[in-house]
């Protein structure tokens, strides 16, 4: 008996939890089928009288968004791929090779972690206009192509491999280069997901960056397009999340595809011994 | 058997020693080795393995076994020395070029490649096409009996299977030179004799010189040509396991070598019994004495007995035909395993001291008696 209330309980916890918070993404959704005056009315509904499919129709007009999700794909997946791969070789050469100054360039590029990322916008920013990056794809990618967040993350997971398992591939005649590839990437599959997943995520939201860096319409990306809604007359709700339900669906897949590996990853760094 | 059955031609190519080839002989020079530059782990080594032997080495936990086999794959560079393979000075050749196959003492397998991706990983690095390797790799896997096991990953296998798969591992790129890092440790009693049995098998099969670390003399004793006895970075013997028992060239390999334990006293403990049989001048120098358990005997041998020492019986006890002693002389234990008459607790009886399985040590523990005195 006891047994069942503790089990009430839990799932009732468990399911204010997701209520509380799926209620943002479901305000969003509801929004985006309103009229314009539902959108403002108080106390708020939350079904609307009748579902206002148009305003994803009109919300696409308001903007070239096609244009802007090629963007944001082009830029996420750039950095994406780019940061993984050098980190993955950073990471490799902090936790296995043996250079001089390593401990000392370890601990100047974990200083690097503790400044606010808000601080580096303009120092990055005069850094490319003096490039003549400004303005360009180059702008929305380049920065982002290093991470030692990622780096750091790695060299946790890549040190947990016994020494052993080097050693091994080393005698069957792989090389650093097949071990790492081979050997080291599998093993840290769930670890390097996890940082894949949320280098999508942080690159596909931003907003902060590509918008100081672009100005040309044809550079936006999606968050920075959803300006588009907000105008001095004030801004349009519905078609707002409207168009930000088009924005985050990827991400809704992108995450119910991985979530076994994005909670492993999280759950578990490490091997089973 | 198996290893040579139906060999895929590619196989051949891939494999660097060609049946009939000069399998190695493995060389160490005056070597060191240190691993933090402060102590010294391994002391001066000076051996040869010769071509296509089993040399088991044989010592002691933390002793430096596992370095020495490090140092031969090429996974570890000397402090100072060198290494030879044959001729030909490897010292300075990394792990990839020395193409040794080795089985570390903890497996050291793929946690996220298959049992048979395991096997097939060191043939998939020399780009043998993947149905060759995958045929070899069955093959293999058959050898060491875990062709049932193909698709489990390493973490659902048991001790023993895992050491198995390890062992397959190795052998599948056919080296000219095998290293085992107490491939056995882990499994039951029965699976263990018939693996080292299997090893010593493929060993004499394939001619594949083969470098079997133990810390189990019995290990030791039955699978090698040749017994390397390490104590604390050093060479205490190196010679065949009869040599190892009847010869130890000091204290430690006699206490080392031998079950029961050899029984071992003070020279001190000795009143005159051995004035007049040993050399007055080697029992000046003498300081340790050791009696191996059957080399005392309760009746008289004629020429084989060395003296008669007087002794009380303390406890006898009879274990399948043998019927041990445990009797006390002068104060100190001492245990025989060659009752023959039936004795009673407490009884005064007087044994016969054996020439063979005698020894007295100096006080750096060499012998300088009993034995060859030349072995
Ligand atoms: N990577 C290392 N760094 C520093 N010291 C080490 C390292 N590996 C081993 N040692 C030391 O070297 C000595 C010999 O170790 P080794 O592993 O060769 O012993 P072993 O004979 O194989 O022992 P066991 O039977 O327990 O496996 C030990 O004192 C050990 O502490
Ligand atoms: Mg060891």
């Amino acid at each position: 008996m006891k047994l069942k209330v503790a089990m009430v309980l839990r799932y009732v916890i468990l399911i204010l939890g997701a209520v509380i918070m799926l209620m943002p993404f479901l305000w969003m959704l509801s929004t985006s089928l309103k009229t314009q005056p539902e959108t403002v009315k108080i106390p708020p509904i939350w079904i609307p009288k009748q579902l206002q499919f148009s305003n994803y129709v009109e919300a696409f007009k308001q903007a070239p968004f096609f244009q802007y999700f090629i963007n944001s794909v082009i830029v996420t997946s750039i950095t994406t791929i780019g940061q993984l791969f050098t980190s993955i070789l950073a990471a490799f050469a902090f936790s296995r090779l043996n250079f001089y100054g390593k401990n000392f360039l370890f601990v100047i590029f974990l200083g690097t972690m503790m400044v606010p990322g808000e601080m580096l916008i303009i120092p990055n920013f005069v850094t490319l206009s003096q490039l003549h990056l400004v303005n360009t794809y180059g702008a929305l990618i380049i920065p982002w192509l290093a991470s030692f967040f990622t780096v750091f993350t790695l060299r946790q997971t890549f040190q947990s491999v016994p020494d052993q398992i080097y050693y091994a591939a080393k005698i069957d005649g792989a090389s650093d280069w097949h071990y790492l590839w081979h050997v080291l990437v599998p093993i840290s599959k769930s670890t390097i997901t996890a940082v894949t997943v949320l280098q999508v995520i942080g690159s596909w939201n931003s907003f902060m960056w590509p918008l100081i860096v672009t100005n040309s319409e044809n550079l936006r990306t999606l968050p920075v397009g959803l300006q588009a809604f907000t105008s001095d007359a004030g801004t349009n709700y519905a078609w707002l999340m409207a168009a930000s339900t088009f924005v985050i669906i990827p991400m809704v897949i992108l995450y119910i595809f991985l979530q076994k590996y994005i909670i492993a990853g999280i759950s578990k760094t490490g091997l089973k011994g | 058997m198996l290893y040579h059955i139906d060999r895929p031609t590619s196989y051949i190519v891939v494999g660097n020693r060609l049946k009939g080839a000069k399998p190695l002989e493995v060389t160490f020079k005056d070597v060191t080795l240190s691993y933090d530059g402060k102590r010294e782990i391994l002391h001066h080594l000076n051996f040869t393995i010769p071509e296509g032997t089993l040399v088991s080495i044989l010592g002691p936990s933390g002793c430096g076994k596992s370095t020495t086999l490090m140092m031969i794959s090429g996974l570890l560079a000397p402090t100072s020395g060198k290494i030879f393979f044959g001729d030909q000075d490897v010292t300075k050749k990394d792990a990839l070029a020395r193409k040794v196959g080795m089985v570390f003492q903890n497996y050291a397998l793929y946690p996220h490649l298959s049992v048979l991706e395991n096997i097939e990983f060191p043939l998939k690095m020399a780009k043998v096409p993947k149905k060759d390797r995958k045929k070899k790799a069955i093959e293999l896997a058959k050898l060491v009996h875990i062709d049932d096991q193909l698709d489990k990953k390493p973490g659902a296998l048991s001790g023993g299977q895992q050491q198995r798969v390890a062992i397959a591992r190795a052998l599948a790129k056919e080296p000219s030179l095998l290293l085992l890092d107490e491939p056995l440790s882990n499994l039951d009693a029965r699976l263990r004799i018939e693996m080292r049995q299997e090893i010593r098998r493929i060993q004499q099969e394939t001619g594949v010189t083969t470098i079997f670390v133990t810390h189990d003399q019995d290990e030791a004793l039955h699978i090698s040509d040749h017994i390397m006895v390490l104590n604390q970075g050093q060479i205490q013997q190196f010679s065949s396991a009869e040599t190892l028992y009847d010869n130890p060239s000091n204290l430690f390999v006699s206490q080392f070598i031998g079950e029961p334990v050899i029984n071992t006293l003070d020279i001190t403990d000795f009143d005159r019994e051995l004035e007049g049989h040993v050399d007055a001048e080697i029992l000046q120098r003498a300081k340790k004495v050791g009696i191996r358990p059957e080399a005392l005997q309760d009746h008289d041998t004629g020429s084989e007995t060395l003296t008669t020492i007087a002794t009380k019986v303390k406890h006898s006890e009879k274990y399948g035909r043998e019927k041990n002693a445990l009797l006390d002389f002068h104060g100190k234990p001492l245990l025989t395993t060659e009752m023959r008459a039936e004795v009673a607790d407490e009884q005064e009886l007087p044994l016969y001291l054996q020439r063979h399985g005698f020894y007295l040590f100096d006080e750096n523990g060499v012998r300088i008696f009993g034995g060859d005195q030349d072995a």
